[in-house]
């Protein structure tokens, strides 16, 4: 016990916190020992003069009233509230006209891409169901005209050569 | 908060103006979940951490620097039984001298020995305060308390 010095012991922990048998310890060895019992008069003259000024700053502490966190704390939210419906707000107003005109923008498309092709369905279902527009019939009809004035033409040249032989 | 670093009071007014400031800066940082006293506390205890490191003084304390009135304060209470409680002048006189030898020590170091040895705090609440880990609250303390030894061995020394 005489040759294990208690300087680590006295520097591990405060002095007020070491246990009795700790306190025994080095009491014990500092008897025997002199550089330790310098060593232990210093941590404990340390530890009274820590102790000084600590009880000293407690009597110059200011303790705040016990609702002003709760104060602190309420105007802060009330501030956070503001300050996120004041970014909406703001935020609106900067980009709010090109945000309506891309909404519109894509309104427009929508409408194009899913009704107008509907429309056009129908049309191409007429379309299959009558296979002949009144202007095919029309055409037709004059193709026919023509394919008939035609043959009366050449038969009508025709004619006089073979009623001559 | 600020008197644990700064006996002066004007010194320490002023680390409680700068704490303020700089909540009140950071305001936007407080995520309004935890302690505003804890997040306050963190905020003073690194201000005056921060004056304490620019300020870059740490003198020696020697025994030349003590005054008579100190050197029999010393004498009385090495003399005489630890338990010995102090009158209102002794009490001056240790605060003086605890605040030299104070100021001797690193910032730091200062503080963990402050909290741990003079206000009874655990390793946790010091860790907590300053945001440091558990080890090193150990170690700073550790180290101020072997500094704070050796610095009034020497003066127990001399004066023997």
């Amino acid at each position: 016990m005489k040759d294990i010095h208690i300087v680590d012991i006295l520097d591990n922990a405060p002095l007020a916190d070491l246990s009795a048998s700790e306190l025994r310890t080095i009491e014990a060895h500092a008897a025997t020992c002199a550089d330790c019992a310098r060593a232990f008069e210093a941590a404990s003259i340390s530890a009274l003069l820590i102790k000084s000024r600590t009880s000293e700053a407690a009597e110059h502490t200011l303790n705040a009233n016990p609702f002003f966190e709760t104060r602190v704390l309420a105007a802060w939210r009330e501030q956070q509230a503001s300050v996120g419906a004041w970014s909406f707000g703001r935020l609106w107003n900067a980009t709010g006209a090109i945000v309506a005109s891309m909404a519109a923008t894509t309104a427009a498309l929508a409408v194009l891409t899913f009704v107008a092709p509907a429309n056009n369905a129908t049309n191409q279902q007429i379309a299959a169901v009558v296979p002949y527009s009144a202007e095919t019939v029309v055409l037709d009809q004059d193709q026919d005209d023509n394919q008939l004035t035609n043959d009366q033409v050449i038969n009508a040249i025709y004619a006089d050569d073979d009623e001559g032989k | 908060m600020a008197h644990r670093f700064f006996r002066d009071r004007s010194q320490a007014e002023d680390a409680a103006q700068e704490t303020f400031l700089k909540a009140f800066a950071q305001m936007k940082s407080f995520a309004g979940l935890g302690s505003m006293e804890g997040w306050l506390t963190r905020i003073a205890t690194n201000t005056c951490l921060n004056i304490l490191r620019a300020a870059k003084r740490r003198p020696e304390l020697v025994t030349s620097d003590l005054g008579d009135n100190e050197t029999e304060w010393l004498e009385r209470v090495s003399d005489s039984s630890r338990a010995q409680p102090l009158d209102a002048e002794q009490k001056v006189i240790a605060v003086d001298l605890a605040e030299r030898l104070l100021e001797s020590l690193q910032p730091e170091d200062r503080l963990a020995l402050t909290m741990i040895d003079g206000e009874g705090a655990s390793v946790n609440e010091v860790a907590e305060v300053t945001g440091w880990s558990e080890s090193k609250v150990k170690v700073r303390a550790f180290r101020a308390r072997k500094k704070a030894r050796a610095a009034l061995e020497k003066l127990l020394g001399h004066r023997g």
